[in-house]
């Protein structure tokens, strides 16, 4: 007969206790020497001319990945209060505390903004004039048009796509977004402490002005990052795609955190096989979501057929490299999960789903390297992948951001301890 | 409730009452433990932990949707494979048209579709898979019948052990039920008296089948047949109002009385009157006939007979193929007065490079489908209704190439028989005045002009100066390639 738990925390441990303290000096030196390793070895990339062309791609690369599993477990919170979850209370910290990380990771994102604002055009090609003329009678010529005097799509494109505002805008985006990590994250650790209902209700009262605001953000902050390296191209659905890769990537990165916390020993009774269920789900259906989004997008592209879409397809379904890189997001980012986190034994074993979070993340991270680096090479959009460049970085930013959600963790309690729905979730049950 | 002799019921299982969920689930822990497997458990609300006590497997269910979807997967794809791309079943032939310069069969396009079907499937699987493992439909169960057991839906927990099971025994099993603390226990009974379906109900059932046939028949008797008959008129007041149209006969207003004596909506309009915007009195503009030319009366009188014998010869689109000579002509072929047509263009049709422009635009929407863009009378609507003809399946007059020596002309074919063909058709080829206007058929002239001149398709931007001279000094040339 079923027990009724009570909204009490049991496991010794519910925080990281002093782990935080020797894991932040380690993970900083890794980061700095991975880094470091990359920036060295991008000297000598043969494209890039000695002009840490190839660092900037290959780190905004992993600046997007990063980004978005902190915006997608911002997107997490916002819609547990905005639902009124109750079976996601024990798991809710770890995205608060991953969502708080937004703040340090804009300091991430300062070698990028910064030559932007420098007026370089080493990342963003729409910095300098000229991206959009070359092809000018070629386009004229496409849509049966005589050579009427239109303005370039740059200069009709100039008033947003200029370094200043582009500056203004990423700040006002990273102010949000804090705002509203850090509101959830304070408010949820001053109700450990006073156990205070209303603070939930606040919580609910600002989820749904919240994500109104988290979307549009999200929509335009996805233009500004990563779409606008090809100017050119047209997609109104590229938000919608950079959202879906990113809410997946979050319960991927809540299970593995969950899994690893119990592993060391932490927070061993609160989160059970049900909420592992219930994630597993969730990767399972954003996963669905991904691949119905991505197909979306490629399917009105490819019917359409308009030269100003096709090229950014183009370019990565039919050069060779970048091929393989497209077969292989359709068969491990949408299939082989599909497939593998289908059937409910699957999801209820915590080791087993929690690798298939780390594929899911490797190919998320595949995502975010085919959506960045044709763009590398602007001129021939060669397939190219310098493992001396691209591994370090990888790896350092990953130990940065470990350090990161350390320093946001520090020995604060892994769930909520006085929720009122603390109770909900501990007898949470999924048939 | 009074069960008599085994004739008239029979008995079924035997129904146990608890008062709260936990002595239920105890009850259905103990009937597990003894081996019973036969019984099934009712509540009014989904008790924790029940399905294990009672001993139920995790439902095949998702196994069968997953097959139904894999299936789908096949069914989707393959439907759209015959109905696109195969083309050649005598039966129901598929639909193979070219749509957008894609592939007949290409998987982005059909992905859609497939998923679609997927969902669709999937939901049927498991809505129907539903019915199947849970025994449904149950027309009638003996336990709706027992008065006690209408509490399972309010306050009342029930457990029920049949007589199915190889363990049960009558006196034992109530003995048990007892023992894990049934507050009541009752033998549920099946009516044996009225077990049989009405015996109409299988008539009427066959009957309903074939009725149901009948439709798909008749669509498949009336595929592909003409029907002399008119159509069915299911809301006649609304396909005949009762109103005035403009120049049609006009509705009664009572029994035999109209508005007017010779019954028509409105009075005929005055003789000579132009309708707005449709005066065209320049005849070289709108006609392409010279303004000082007048009609001969005793030319023009025969002209029913000979018409026949022209289109009936081989040549179908352009001029009649006798050769241009005397003004009076035997009576049996009637002469066509070639003079009549303007040989220049008339003024307001500037030619110049933006008219040309706008020809060869106008002539690849409307002449090039079966002139081709090259106007050599390979058009694609020529070449497919050539492929037809060649298999009996249609009747074609294969689409005049604009280079044929008699076409090229300028006197057999001066402009304004050129302008005229555009307008009100010639032999075969139907009249276009209505779907271009008067200044883009000029412009189509002057193209076809042009084309005929350079002999294949000119490239978008005409030097203005080169442009003038084929479109206007066509007439003496008279090439002969």
């Amino acid at each position: 007969m079923h027990q009724t738990r009570p909204a009490k925390i049991t496991s010794p441990i519910f925080s990281l206790k002093d782990g935080y303290v020797r894991t932040i000096p380690l993970a900083l030196i890794v980061g700095a020497v991975g880094i470091g390793a990359s920036l060295f070895f991008s000297l000598g990339d043969g494209l890039s001319d000695g002009s840490l062309r190839r660092f900037y791609y290959i780190y905004l690369v992993n600046f997007c990945f990063l980004l978005s599993i902190v915006v997608g477990c911002l997107f997490f919170v916002t819609i547990a209060h905005l639902t009124r979850a109750g079976w996601s209370v024990t798991v809710r910290r770890i995205a608060e505390f991953y969502a708080a990380c937004i703040t340090p990771l804009f300091i991430l994102f300062l070698p990028i903004l910064i030559p932007v604002l420098m007026n370089s055009d080493v990342v963003y090609p729409w910095v300098h004039g000229g991206w959009s003329l070359h092809d000018k009678t070629e386009a004229a010529a496409i849509a049966g048009l005589p050579l009427a005097e239109r303005p370039p799509i740059e200069v009709m494109k100039a008033a947003y796509l200029n370094p200043i505002f582009f500056g203004i805008r990423i700040v006002a985006y990273f102010l949000i977004w804090s705002a509203m990590a850090w509101f959830y994250l304070k408010t949820s650790l001053k109700q450990d402490v006073t156990g205070d209902k209303k603070l939930t209700l606040r919580m609910h009262a600002f989820s749904a002005p919240g994500m109104i605001l988290f979307a549009a953000v999200l929509v335009f902050s996805s233009f500004d990052i990563e779409m606008t390296l090809s100017p050119l191209w047209f997609s109104t659905m590229f938000p919608v795609y950079f959202f879906a890769g990113a809410a997946l990537s979050a319960w991927c990165t809540i299970t593995l955190t969950a899994s690893w916390l119990q592993q060391t020993g932490r927070v061993t009774d609160e989160i059970t096989t049900n909420h592992y269920h219930d994630l597993g789900k969730m990767m399972f259906g954003y996963g669905i979501f991904w691949g119905y989004i991505a197909f979306s997008q490629f399917l009105l592209i490819w019917y359409a057929n308009i030269p100003e879409e096709t090229f950014w397809y183009n370019q990565r379904i039919n050069h060779d490299g970048w091929r393989g890189f497209s077969i292989l997001l359709v068969a491990g980012h949408l299939f082989i999960p599909f497939f593998a986190i289908m059937g409910r034994t699957a999801r209820r074993n915590r080791k087993f789903l929690s690798a298939a979070a780390v594929f899911i993340l490797c190919m998320h991270w595949v995502d975010h390297y085919w959506l960045i680096m044709p763009e590398y090479d602007s001129v021939n959009k060669t397939f190219t992948f310098n493992p001396l460049v691209d591994l370090p970085c990888t790896v350092g930013m990953i130990a940065v951001f470990i350090a990161f959600f350390c320093l946001v963790a520090r020995d604060r309690p892994l769930v909520p301890l006085r929720d009122p729905r603390l109770g909900q979730s501990l007898n949470h049950v999924v048939h | 409730m009074s069960h008599n002799q085994n004739q008239t019921s029979k008995l079924v299982g035997l129904l146990a009452e608890f008062d709260d969920p936990d002595s239920l689930v105890h009850a259905c822990d103990h009937a597990r433990q003894y081996g019973y497997k036969a019984m099934d458990a009712y509540s009014p609300f989904p008790v924790h932990g029940i399905d294990p006590a009672i001993g139920i497997q995790r439902t095949k269910l998702p196994f069968i949707v997953l097959s139904v979807a894999l299936c789908a997967v096949c069914l989707g794809l393959g439907m759209q494979w015959y109905t696109n791309k195969y083309d050649a079943s005598p039966i129901f032939p598929g639909y193979a048209f070219k749509i957008s310069g894609k592939p007949y069969f290409s998987l982005p396009a059909n992905i859609p579709v497939t998923f679609e079907v997927i969902v669709l499937s999937s939901a049927f699987a498991t809505f129907f898979g539903m019915w199947l493992l849970n025994q449904l439909p149950r027309l009638a169960n003996p336990l709706h019948r027992m008065e006690r057991f209408k509490r399972a839906t309010n306050d009342k927990f029930f457990l029920m052990i049949e007589t199915g099971d190889a363990k049960f025994d009558r006196s034992r099993t109530e003995s048990q039920l007892q023992q894990w603390g049934a507050v009541a226990i009752e033998e549920c009974r099946q009516d044996l008296t009225d077990i049989k379906l009405p015996s109409w109900l299988k008539l009427g059932g066959v009957l309903l089948a074939v009725l149901l046939l009948l439709p798909p028949v008749m669509i498949y008797r009336a595929m592909g047949m003409t029907n002399r008959h008119p159509r069915l008129h299911f809301m006649p007041d609304m396909d005949w109002q009762h109103k005035f149209k403009a120049q049609r006969m006009s509705p009664a207003l009572a029994e035999g009385s109209y508005l007017f004596a010779d019954l028509r909506s409105a009075r005929a309009p005055v003789a000579g009157s132009v309708a707005w915007g449709h005066l065209d009195t320049d005849g070289e503009m709108y006609r392409g006939i010279k303004k000082d030319w007048t009609p001969k009366v005793t030319a023009t009188a025969t002209v029913g007979p000979s018409v026949s014998t022209s289109t009936s010869s081989q040549d179908a689109a352009a001029a009649p193929p006798q050769e241009p000579t005397e003004k009076v002509a035997p009576p049996a072929v009637v002469e066509e007065d070639l003079t009549k047509y303007v040989t220049e263009f008339p003024e307001g049709v500037n030619v110049n490079a933006e008219l040309l422009a706008r020809g060869q635009q106008r002539f690849e929407i409307y002449c090039s489908v079966c002139h081709g863009y090259a106007g050599n009378g390979d058009g694609l609507v020529n070449a497919r209704a050539v492929a037809l003809n060649a298999t009996g399946q249609a009747t074609w007059t294969t689409a005049k190439s604009l280079h044929d020596p008699i076409v090229k002309d300028a006197e057999k074919n001066p402009l304004g028989r050129i302008f005229e063909t555009i307008s009100v058709g010639r032999n075969t080829m139907g009249p276009y005045k209505d779907q271009i206007p008067v200044a883009d058929r000029w412009a189509i002239v002057a193209y076809v002009k042009s084309l005929q001149e350079t002999g294949i398709k000119p490239l978008l931007v005409v030097d203005p100066a080169a442009a003038d001279a084929p479109a206007v000094e066509a007439a003496p040339t008279n090439s002969s390639d």
